[in-house]
C-alpha cells in the first residue's frame, strides 16, 4: 500500500490512468421535496459514457479520494460527509445531525486517515477515517467556510477560505491566521501540483489571490473577476505556468504565466457563466468546464475552443480526476 | 372525490351552528381522504387513511407497491407518509408490500433539507423506522448505518430541537402553513415512540405548539407576525393549514374545503385533542389581551456573529380584531411577515381581512445570510418556487430597513431605506374587503374592516395608489425615509367612522423624517409612544425592555427564556409543563 501512497504524492502522475468524477445536480426545476432528476456523483466510463454512481442526491459540492485506496471517495454533501467506496457505489454517511450542507473536503496527503471538511458553520477533522470528528473552526470569527485544503507540503498545515478571507493554520486547526483576501468571501483554494508553495484562491468580487510563499500570504493577482464571482481555479498538471479560473461573467480565463496575466477563452461556450474547471492530468491542453445548467464542455487546446461533452441541463459543482487503475 | 369533499364541506357547514365534536371533526377530515372516490389521486395519503379505517387492504397493498415501484421522490415529504403507512398497517398490508416499503429505505436516499421543519420530519421518520426495523445492519439502510446508529442520531437531534425550542423558541416560528410539519412529527412520536421519555416529550411538545397558536388565533386565523407564510394566505388569512387545525382543535372558523394532509397525518397518529385549558385559550376573546413571545431567527450562516438572533413578538387580541408585530428587520428569508391588523368576520373564506405595510426587499445578501447559496442565480433559483420574491409589488418579506414598535393596538412602522436597494419604495396592502376608506385632510387614512373594526393609518410621506390584481389597492410611496402610524379600535367604541376619525386626528402626533424617521404619538389607549429609527422605542418614557422579553408572556401562556417550563392558564385551569423533568402538572377543573 505504501507505494500507492507515494504515488499519490507525486506532483504529476505520469503513468496512472484516471477517471473523471463530477458532482452534479439538475436543479432547474428542483426544490427540496420535488422530484429530482438524476443528480449526484457521476463517473465518466472507459467508453466515454457517464455513469451515475451511488444514490440520487441534490447536493454534493465536492469530493476527494483516499490516496491509499482511490476506490474510496469522500463526498461533501447536504446529508453530511459521505464515504463512497467501491468507486462511488457504496455510500455511508460518516457525520451526524450536527453538521449540514458541506462545502468542501480534503484528505490529508500526509496522513490519508485524516479528512477535513468545510461546512456551513465551520471546519471539521477526522483522524480516524471518519469514525469520529472534531470541530476546528471554533476560533474563526465567522464560521461559514467554503474551501479547505490540507497542505501536502507541511503536516498539520491547512488553508481555508470563508466569509472573511483566506486563513492558514499550522497547528491542525487549533489556531487560524488571516493569509489574504480579507473581507472577501472565498470560493475555492487550490495548491499547485508542481510546487507546493504555489497556491491560488478565488473570491466573490475580489478576483484571484495567489500565494508564492507556501500559503503564508496571498495577494491579488492579475485583473480577472474583480466585481464578479469566480467559483473555481485549476492548475494544469501538464504545464507549470498554466492556470484556469471559472466565473460568472468572466467565464473561463487562462493564464499562461502563472497568474500574472489572463486571457478570456470562451469560444464555444453558450454563456460565460462557468462554475467549475479542471485540466486533464494526462492529455496536454485538455480542459473541462461546467456551464451553469448546461452540463460539461471540453477543450483540447487549453480553452481556445470548447465543445459540448454531455450531462445536459446540469450544474457541476466540482470535478476531480481520480486514479483508477490502482487500489483494487 | 367530489362526493367526499362535498360531504366534508356539507358536514362542516351543516354542523357549524352546532359545532360538531372533536371526534366528528376528526373523522370527517380522515374520511375526506379515505373515502375519496373521484378522479384525483391522493396516493400515500389515501392509503394511510384507508388503512387507519381498516378498509380496502388489498387495494392499499397494490397501490403502495405501485407507488414505490415508480420510485420514491420528495425527500422528507416522502418519509412522513410512508412512515405513517408503516405504523397504521397493523397487519393489513401484504408481506410483499411491506417488504417493498422496507426496501425503499435502503434504495432511496432522501435529502435531509435545509430548514428546521425538514430536519424534524427527516429525523422523526428515521427514528420511527429505525425503531420498527431494529437490529438491522448498515447495508440495509440508505444511511449506511445500523438501525441503532440511525435511532441514536435521530434521538439526539430531536432532543436538541426540543431543548432549543423550549429555551430560545422556534426558528421557523408561527407559520400558518408550516405549523403542520411540526405538529405532525410530534404527533407521530407521541403515538408511536417506544421510549417512554421520547413519547412523553413529544406529547408535551404538542401542548407547546398548540399553545403557541392558541393565543394568537382569532376565529381560527393565525394572526400577527409569521416566520413563513405564502402570499395566498398572507392576504387571505383563512386560506391555509392553520384553518384546519383551528377547526379541528377548537371548532373555530372553517377548515379548508379539502383538509391539508398535514392535518390528516396528525390525526392518523396521536390525534391529540387539546386539554380544556388550551381550548379556552384558543376561544376566549371576552377580554382584550396582549401576548408576547420571543422566538429566534433561522440559522444565519453568514454576516452575523451569532447563529441565531432574537425575535420579539407582540400580539394584541380582542374579539373584534388582532394586531401583531415583530421588531422588524430580516429575521427570516423570503417569507417573513412582520406586522398586520386582522379583523374578525363571520365567515373568513375568501375574505382579505388584513392590513399591513412593508418595504419589499430582495437581495443576495439576505439569501446568503440564511442559505449556503452562491450569489449568481440565487435569486432566480428562489423565484422558481417563491414567485413574488423579486417583485416590486410584493407583500411578503422582511426588510433590514424596517423597524416596528407596538403597544396594545397601536403600531408604528418606520423605514430608512438605503438608496441602492433593489426596490426603493414601500407598499401598503389595502384589501378589497375594507368596507370604507377615507383619505382625511389631516393626513390620516380611516378605514373600516368588516363590521367590527376601525383602522387609522397615518403615512408619514405622500403616496399614490396602484391596483392589485383581483381587487384592492396598493399604497405606493417612493420616499426612502418613511413610516406609518397605525391605530385600531373596535367599531363599538365609536358611533361611526367619522367619530373615530375625529378622535384619532385629535391625538397628539409629532414626527420628523430627517436625519432618520422619528415619531412621538399619544395613542388612543393613552400611551405615549416615542420611536426613532435605530433607537430603542419608549413607551410612556420607558425604553422597551427587550432584554427581559419572555419566551411567552401574557394572561394565558407564560414561559421564561431558558426555563424549559411552560405555564398554561385560564380561569381555574392551569397546566404546567416542565421539559427538564418531563412532568405535567394540572390544577383546577
Amino acid at each position: 500500500m505504501r507505494w500507492l501512497f507515494l504515488f499519490a504524492m507525486l506532483p504529476a502522475p505520469l503513468s496512472a490512468q484516471f477517471s473523471l468524477y463530477v458532482c452534479m445536480t439538475v436543479t432547474r426545476e428542483y426544490v427540496v421535496g420535488a422530484k429530482l432528476p438524476p443528480s449526484g456523483l457521476f463517473l465518466k466510463g472507459a467508453d466515454g459514457r457517464w455513469q451515475h454512481a451511488g444514490y440520487n442526491h441534490p447536493f454534493i459540492f465536492s469530493l476527494d479520494y483516499d490516496p491509499s485506496d482511490p476506490s474510496i471517495l469522500y463526498l461533501a454533501a447536504g446529508n453530511g460527509l459521505i464515504r463512497a467506496s467501491e468507486h462511488g457505489e457504496k455510500w455511508k454517511i460518516l457525520t451526524g445531525s450536527d453538521v449540514t450542507e458541506l462545502r468542501d473536503v480534503s484528505v490529508d496527503r500526509n496522513a490519508p486517515g485524516t479528512i477535513y471538511f468545510a461546512h456551513s458553520h465551520g471546519i471539521r477533522v477526522s483522524r480516524d477515517r471518519g469514525a469520529t470528528w472534531e470541530e476546528i473552526g471554533t476560533t474563526l470569527h465567522r464560521k461559514f467556510t467554503e474551501a479547505v485544503r490540507a497542505d501536502r507540503r507541511q503536516a498539520g498545515a491547512l488553508v481555508a477560505g470563508g466569509e472573511e478571507g483566506i486563513f492558514r493554520s499550522e497547528d491542525s486547526g487549533r489556531s487560524w491566521h488571516i493569509a489574504g483576501a480579507a473581507g472577501f468571501q472565498v470560493t475555492r483554494v487550490e495548491q499547485s501540483p508542481h510546487d507546493g508553495c504555489e497556491w491560488a484562491a478565488t473570491t466573490q468580487g475580489g478576483g484571484v489571490f495567489a500565494s508564492h510563499d507556501c500559503a503564508k500570504t496571498f495577494e491579488n493577482t492579475g485583473r480577472i473577476g474583480v466585481g464578479a464571482t469566480l467559483y473555481d481555479v485549476a492548475f494544469d498538471p501538464m504545464d507549470v505556468k498554466r492556470i484556469a479560473v471559472a466565473g460568472w461573467g468572466p467565464g473561463i480565463a487562462i493564464s499562461e504565466d502563472g497568474g500574472k496575466t489572463w486571457q478570456s477563452r470562451n469560444t464555444g461556450l453558450p454563456v460565460p457563466e462557468v462554475v467549475s474547471v479542471i485540466f486533464d492530468p494526462v492529455v496536454r491542453g485538455r480542459v473541462y468546464s461546467s456551464v451553469r445548467d448546461d452540463g460539461l464542455y471540453v477543450s483540447n487546446d487549453a480553452g481556445r475552443n470548447w465543445s459540448k461533452q454531455g450531462l445536459d441541463g446540469s450544474v457541476i459543482n466540482r470535478m476531480k480526476f481520480v486514479p483508477s487503475d490502482v487500489g483494487k | 372525490m367530489r362526493f367526499a369533499v362535498l360531504t366534508f364541506v356539507f358536514a362542516c357547514v351543516r354542523l357549524h351552528a352546532e359545532t360538531p365534536s372533536f371526534e366528528q371533526r376528526k373523522l370527517a377530515m380522515i374520511d375526506a381522504y379515505a373515502h375519496h372516490n373521484g378522479s384525483g389521486d391522493y396516493g400515500y395519503a389515501e392509503i394511510a387513511a384507508k388503512l387507519w379505517r381498516h378498509e380496502d387492504a388489498a387495494w392499499c397493498s397494490q397501490k403502495l407497491e405501485q407507488l414505490l415501484a415508480a420510485g420514491p421522490t420528495g425527500d422528507m415529504f416522502w418519509m412522513f407518509p410512508v412512515t405513517s403507512i408503516a405504523y397504521v398497517d397493523r397487519g393489513q398490508l401484504t408481506e410483499s408490500a411491506r417488504q417493498a416499503l422496507r426496501r425503499s429505505w435502503r434504495t432511496y436516499m432522501p435529502y435531509r433539507g435545509d430548514t428546521e421543519n425538514h430536519f424534524l420530519l427527516y429525523y422523526t421518520c428515521l427514528y420511527l423506522m429505525s425503531q420498527m426495523w431494529a437490529n438491522q445492519p448498515g447495508d440495509s439502510w440508505y444511511t449506511g448505518n445500523s438501525s441503532e446508529q440511525n435511532l441514536e442520531e435521530a434521538r439526539q437531534w430531536i432532543e436538541a430541537w426540543v431543548r432549543l425550542t423550549t429555551t430560545r423558541g422556534q426558528g421557523e416560528y408561527d407559520s400558518p402553513h408550516y405549523m403542520g410539519v411540526y405538529l405532525l412529527p410530534m404527533s407521530y412520536l407521541a403515538a408511536w415512540a417506544s421510549d417512554p421519555a421520547m413519547k412523553k416529550r413529544a406529547a408535551m411538545m404538542l401542548d407547546w405548539l398548540i399553545a403557541d397558536y392558541a393565543a394568537e388565533n382569532l376565529d381560527g386565523l393565525f394572526v400577527g407576525a409569521h416566520s413563513r407564510v405564502y402570499e395566498s394566505q398572507l392576504v387571505e388569512p383563512w386560506n391555509g393549514v392553520s384553518s384546519d387545525f383551528g377547526w379541528l382543535w377548537f371548532g373555530a372558523g372553517r377548515p379548508l374545503a379539502m383538509p391539508d394532509n398535514y392535518a390528516l397525518y396528525y390525526l392518523l397518529s396521536s390525534a391529540y385533542e387539546p386539554p380544556e385549558v388550551l381550548k379556552q385559550i384558543g376561544m376566549d376573546r371576552s377580554q382584550p389581551y396582549t401576548h408576547r413571545e420571543r422566538k429566534r431567527t433561522r440559522n444565519r450562516w453568514r454576516f452575523h456573529d451569532e447563529l441565531h438572533g432574537p425575535v420579539y413578538k407582540t400580539t394584541y387580541v380582542r374579539r373584534e380584531y388582532a394586531v401583531g408585530s415583530d421588531q422588524g428587520g430580516v429575521l427570516q428569508p423570503i417569507q417573513q411577515h412582520s406586522w398586520d391588523v386582522t379583523w374578525s368576520v363571520p365567515d373568513a373564506r375568501g375574505v382579505q381581512n388584513t392590513f399591513f405595510t412593508l418595504h419589499p426587499y430582495s437581495s443576495v445578501q439576505e439569501l446568503q445570510t440564511y442559505f449556503v447559496f452562491n450569489p449568481d442565480g440565487a435569486t432566480e433559483g428562489v423565484v422558481k418556487s417563491k414567485k413574488t420574491y423579486d417583485s416590486p409589488d410584493k407583500f411578503l418579506g422582511g426588510s433590514p430597513f424596517e423597524q416596528i414598535v407596538q403597544d396594545h393596538d397601536t403600531v408604528i412602522a418606520l423605514y430608512d431605506i438605503a438608496p441602492e436597494t433593489r426596490f426603493p419604495h414601500v407598499n401598503g396592502f389595502f384589501s378589497r374587503d375594507l368596507s370604507e376608506v377615507v383619505e382625511d385632510k389631516s393626513g390620516w387614512i380611516f378605514m373600516r374592516g368588516g363590521a367590527s373594526t376601525y383602522i387609522a393609518c397615518r403615512p408619514l410621506q405622500s403616496y399614490s395608489w396602484k391596483p392589485i390584481a383581483g381587487g384592492g389597492r396598493r399604497l405606493f410611496s417612493l420616499y426612502l425615509k418613511n413610516g406609518f402610524v397605525v391605530q385600531v379600535a373596535a367599531a363599538s367604541e365609536f358611533p361611526d367612522l367619522a367619530s373615530f376619525g375625529k378622535a384619532i386626528a385629535a391625538l397628539p402626533l409629532e414626527f420628523r423624517l430627517d436625519p432618520v424617521p422619528s415619531v412621538r404619538f399619544r395613542s388612543l389607549r393613552g400611551t405615549t409612544v416615542e420611536f426613532t429609527y435605530g433607537m430603542t422605542p419608549r413607551l410612556n418614557g420607558v425604553p422597551v425592555d427587550y432584554d427581559h422579553w419572555p419566551l411567552f408572556g401574557g394572561p394565558f401562556v407564560e414561559s421564561e427564556v431558558d426555563s424549559q417550563r411552560l405555564i398554561l392558564k385560564h380561569g381555574s385551569f392551569q397546566r404546567t409543563l416542565d421539559f427538564k423533568n418531563l412532568t405535567v402538572a394540572d390544577a383546577g377543573n
